[in-house]
Formats: C-alpha cells, structure tokens, sequence
C-alpha cells in the first residue's frame, strides 16, 4: 500500500530543500544574529525566478510567441508539457541559467534590504524582513506575467528526457543532494574561518564587535548576501521537484517551519540543522501518507501541526535552549594540530 | 475637495482609533517588559473571537459586554505568556533575540489553537468561525452629524480611545502606579533598587498592553466586513510600523504614527488612486515603504538593541 522507495525518494527529497534553508538560516541567526523571519522572501525570489526563466525562456526557444500564448496560458501549459522531454540539452542549461540567476537575484536582495536594517536592533530587523515577505507575496498575486494568484505550472522538470519515471526521481534527488553537499561545505568552511568567529562576535555584542574595529554593517550585508543566496537555489529546486510555483507555496508558516527545525537542532550548530531538518520533513511526509487513511476528524491534523511547530520552538527554548546538538567549538588549525598531537 | 469625501475622513477617523488601540499597547509593553512581543497579533485575534463566540454562542449583542470579556481573555493570555514563557527565560538570562522567538513561537501556537477551538465549536453547534459576518450590537446607537451619519462603530471607537487615551495618561502621570511603570521602563534596575516591586508593575503592565489591544479587537469585530483567525496577524504590518515610528519608546510619537500611517492608507491613497490610478490594493505598500523610510532617515538608534549610532560619509570635512 505504501510504497517505502517512492516515501524514501520524496523524503529525502523535501530533506534536501528544506536543508539548504536550515543551514544557511543557521548560518544567518544561528551564527551571525542576523534575525532573519523572511525566509521565504528569498526562497520565493529563487522559485519564481526559476520558474519565470524556465518558462519563458523555454517557449521563446522553441519559436512560441510568448505574447501571444503566456505561458501561465492554458495553451501555454500545454505546450510546455508536450516541448519539456524534446531537448535535453535546453533544460540543463536552464538549470544552470536558472541557478546562477537565482543566486544572484536573491542575493543581491538581500544584500540590497540590508541597507535600512544595519542600524537597528533584532526586533525591526525580523519583522522588516516578514513583512517583506508577505508583500512580495501581495505583490505576486496581482502580478500578471507571473501568473497572479494561479501562479505558474508545468515548469520543466530538467531531466524530463528520462523516459522512466524512477530514474528521474533519482536523478532529480542526486541533483538537490549535490546542491546540499556544496551548500554544507561552503558553510563549514565559512563558520569556522575567521569571518566565522568575527560573526560570532557580532552575534553576541554588536557594540563590542563595533568597537574592536569591525565593520559590523558590511559583514551583516555579507551574511545576507551568502545565505540569500543559498536560498535562492533551494527554491530554485523546489520550482522543478513540484513543477508548479503559487504565491500560497511562500506563506509566513515556512520561515517559522525552518526556524523551528535549528532550534530543535541546535542554534549554531550545522550538523544540528540537518539532524532538525530530517526530524521535522521526515514527520511531514509521514503525516501526508497518513491523513488520507484517518478520514474526517474534528480538528484538522494540520492545525496539531502548525501547533506543535510552536510548542516545539516554546519548549526548546524553555527546557533545552541549546538544542539536540550543541554549538560547538570553532575548528581552528590549532585545534586540529592539537587532536593530531593527542593521537601521536 | 477630498476624493471619496466623506468616506475616506470617516475611515482615516476610524483607523486612527483602531491603530491607537492596538500600538500604543505595544509600545508600553515593549519599553516596559523589554520584549518584542509577536504574540501581539494574538490579542487582537483572540479580543476578535472572544466577541465572535459571545455573539454565536451565547448570543451577546451588547459591545460593552463584548469589549470587556475581550480586555479580560487578552489580559490574561498576556500575563500567562510572561508567567510561563518570558519570565522563565529572562532568569535565565536569555538574549533578546531569543526572548523575539520564542514570543513567534507563541504566536504560532495561539494561532493554531485558535484554529483548533473553531473547529471544535464547528463540530459541536455546527457554524463556521472561520469566517464570521460582521456583528451588529444594539447598545450603540447610529449618530448624524451635519447630514452625515456616523457608523456605531465611529461612535464606539471615538468614546472607547477617547476614555483609554485619557486613562491611560492620568494613569501614567497622575498615579504613584503609573510613576512605578514609568520608572520600571526607564531603568528597571534602580526601580527595583528604590523599593518599587518589578515583577508586579511588569504582571500589571501586560495585562493592561493585551487587554487594550483584546478591546480593540473585539470593537473590530463592528467594523470589519467578515474576520478570519487570520485578522490579527493582516494588521500586523500596520501595528509594528505604528509602533517603530515611536521607536517602541514614545507613547506620543506613537500616538503621531497612527495618525500619520491611517492618513496614508485612506487619504493618501485615494488621492494616489484619482490622481495616478493607483490601485488601492497598493496600500500595504505605502505603509511598508513608510516603514522603510523611517528605518532609513531616523532609525530609532539604541532602541531593542541595534547599533547607537548613525553612519557619515567616511571623509571627514577638514576645517
């Protein structure tokens, strides 16, 4: 009845997205204390991004007059559905084209809303990224090339050559690994340098960093910039797993999810984002599997849901704010010479 | 002439109570609690539904009833929140930021049981909370003014801020309470040093912050065409940047900024709108781009954290 490969593939799948944003979010509050509830801004930016450059740029290569037949277009979609397996070398380079771009356009966003909240404190910062959030997806829904409230769909998949259905998925999840991998390393590797441990500092005496010489309202424009970034491709990837984008996909709820799982996981601590990440999708997936069999019940599993995110945040903070793992120490080269001396 | 007069004065009217009503309690709460309390948008929600529940349940059309149940249900949710959640983490001493979110989680979870008693009273009386019509009260009556006749809610709205506004500033100037809260919130160190019980005057203090934003939402419920469990939270924009224009710190300026935010998002639009077609979906824009505006040119500076200073140009002019 359930079929555990096809629940492993989707899994690990939704892990991998939802992953990229737990990491670089850890790497933005967790580290840095750049409080950041706009999540979603920036994954929004990368999907629609995507999802724009894909289908236009799709049907204008393929000699449809776009003005003629959007894409958001019932002949649009139909178009787009039976062009997507002929050309396998058009989607990788709009896979690659779409990710750079999503990149970019995220970063330099963020990069960009840094600007009026260098100056004030974590409580204008949160809320003037959430409010930026739920503007854009305002904005979205009376946006007219993009689809308005219906959003875009059948945006395609990049290995849509691959007649068996199986091996796509496959393939399609090795992609979003890949793109977890590099996200990892690159943060390892940028928490423990010493731009690492000068956002530490930031993090827990912005007035001290300040007086130590640190240009504190650069280094929080770069974190934005680095971390937006990263998002932007996770929603790049989120554009072609559900092939359709809608402004409801980018609703407060999913900043709150990401922020719930590095708090589960560890503020601070990447292994504890990804460990929070796993827990959390793995509880998601299991309970789309799951409610089809309960049947109609008073309270909706999905509000016991949306609850328990909060509890969840509330209780963590309260009994274990350090979370299931640990922030731990900055690996320096001395560290490491140090374990390499203990071994002998 | 105005575009759209009279409708467009009364709304700017309107909101200015409402906004009155929701961000000067955030503004007390915050200068004197130091939290930045999202959970906000909850008072006004559960201030909404307790107003909703009296009328479909028990059949209340009394606003007075209404308001004061909803100050009370707000005021206590707020004094629960600092008993259980914020309180415990400030012994710990606990970051501010970590106080911020853990204050989102609450307003998740309050969210999500607001939802959940909905559909529980859905189940058992069998009508829809979830969007709920506007109410009628019948304990206020509907005034003309120079021909122009003024909603109960006008009415309701201008005696209610009026008498708040009014309490509130005999309270906090007149009182020897309301001197313990003005000093809690300038330095709850050497108030505490000079005998005032702290942890009482922060308890009073949110009660006083949920109840009155519980009032206003309960006064929204005569106003608004239907409300969602949602309500709270789509004004939420509106109620920080209110507030921020304060800088969470001046109850006056506070007082300006709703003035200032309902003059824009009523008359400033409608002129936009005649003028340059503006649509007028466009006005939580205009709200945000205030928001930005005012982060940009006079940042509040030291308030919730943040840097104390403002940045120059790095050549320095030579005398």
């Amino acid at each position: 009845m359930i079929d555990p490969i096809g629940f492993m593939i989707s899994w690990l799948t939704i892990f991998g997205i939802y992953s990229i944003l737990a990491i670089t979010l850890n790497f933005e509050s967790g580290t840095s204390g750049v409080t950041n509830f706009g999540k979603v801004f920036f994954y929004g930016l990368g999907a629609y991004t995507t999802a724009m450059l894909t289908v236009y740029l799709f049907l204008i290569l393929n000699g449809i007059d776009v003005s003629k037949t959007p894409p958001y277009d019932i002949k649009g979609i139909i178009y787009l559905g039976e062009l997507a397996n002929k050309n396998p070398l058009l989607n990788m380079t709009l896979l690659l084209l779409s990710f750079m771009l999503a990149f970019m356009i995220a970063g330099i966003t963020g990069y960009m809303l840094s600007y009026p909240i260098v100056r004030v404190g974590p409580a204008f910062v949160g809320f003037t990224l959430l409010s930026t959030g739920e503007l854009f997806r305002i904005f979205l829904q009376h946006y007219d090339p993009a689809g308005g409230s219906r959003g875009l769909m059948s945006i395609p998949n990049p290995f849509a050559w691959v007649p068996d259905a199986r091996t796509r998925e496959l393939l399609f999840l090795l992609l979003v690994l890949g793109v977890l991998t590099l996200t990892y390393v690159t943060m390892h590797r940028l928490v423990n340098s010493p731009l690492g441990r000068t956002l530490r500092a930031v993090r827990d005496d912005e007035v001290a960093a300040l007086c130590l010489g640190k240009d504190v309202p650069r280094l929080k424009a770069t974190v934005l910039f680095i971390g937006s970034g990263f998002t932007g491709i996770a929603g790049s990837l989120l554009a072609y797993y559900m092939t359709s984008v809608n402004p409801d996909m980018f609703v407060p709820a999913v900043t709150f999810n990401v922020w719930a799982m590095i708090i589960l996981g560890g503020m601070g601590n990447l292994r504890g984002a990804l460990l929070g990440s796993a827990i959390f999708t793995f509880f998601d997936r299991a309970l789309s599997f799951i409610t089809p069999q309960l049947g109609v019940t008073i309270i909706s599993p999905d509000y016991v849901r949306g609850f328990m995110v909060g509890f969840l945040i509330v209780a963590v903070l309260l009994y274990k704010p350090q979370g299931l793992l640990p922030e731990g120490r900055v690996e320096t080269p001395a560290w490491e010479e140090q374990a390499s001396f203990n071994k002998g | 002439m105005l575009p759209g007069y009279p409708f467009s004065v009364i709304n700017f009217l309107l909101y200015t109570f409402f906004y009155l009503l929701f961000s000067i309690p955030l503004t007390l709460s915050y200068r004197t609690t130091r939290v930045i309390n999202f959970a906000h948008a909850n008072f006004i929600t559960y201030g909404i539904y307790t107003a909703v529940f009296l009328n479909g349940i028990l059949g209340n059309s009394s606003l007075f009833i209404a308001t004061i149940s909803a100050f009370l249900v707000a005021g206590i949710m707020a004094v629960a929140n600092h008993v259980f959640v914020f309180k415990p983490l400030e012994k710990r001493g606990a970051s501010m930021n970590l106080i911020m979110i853990a204050s989102m989680g609450l307003w998740i979870m309050y969210n999500y049981v607001l939802y959940m008693i909905a559909d529980i009273a859905h189940a058992m009386i069998g009508m829809n909370f979830i969007s709920y019509g506007r109410i009628t009260y019948k304990d206020v009556p509907e005034l003309v003014v120079n021909g122009v006749s003024l909603s109960p809610t006008f009415t309701a709205g201008l005696l209610y801020t009026s008498a708040i506004l009014l309490g509130l500033y005999l309270f906090l100037e007149k009182t020897i309470l309301g001197k313990a809260v003005r000093a809690v919130s300038d330095n709850p160190l050497l108030s505490e040093i000079s005998g005032i019980p702290r942890d009482n005057i922060v308890l009073l203090t949110w009660f006083i912050c949920g109840g009155i934003a519980g009032l206003g939402g309960a006064l929204w419920t005569s106003f608004s065409g239907t409300v969602t469990p949602t309500s709270g939270d789509a004004m939420i924009l509106q109620v920080f940047t209110v507030s921020f224009i304060g800088g969470l710190v001046s109850l006056l300026r506070t007082g300006i900024g709703a003035v200032a935010i309902a003059f824009i998002e009523n008359i400033g639009i409608a002129y936009l709108n005649s003028l340059f077609n503006v649509p007028t979906s466009f006005r939580p824009f205009l709200t945000f781009l205030t928001l930005l505006t005012i982060l940009i040119v006079s940042p509040p500076l030291g308030a919730a954290g943040g840097l104390p200073y403002r940045f120059r140009s790095k050549k320095v002019k030579e005398k």
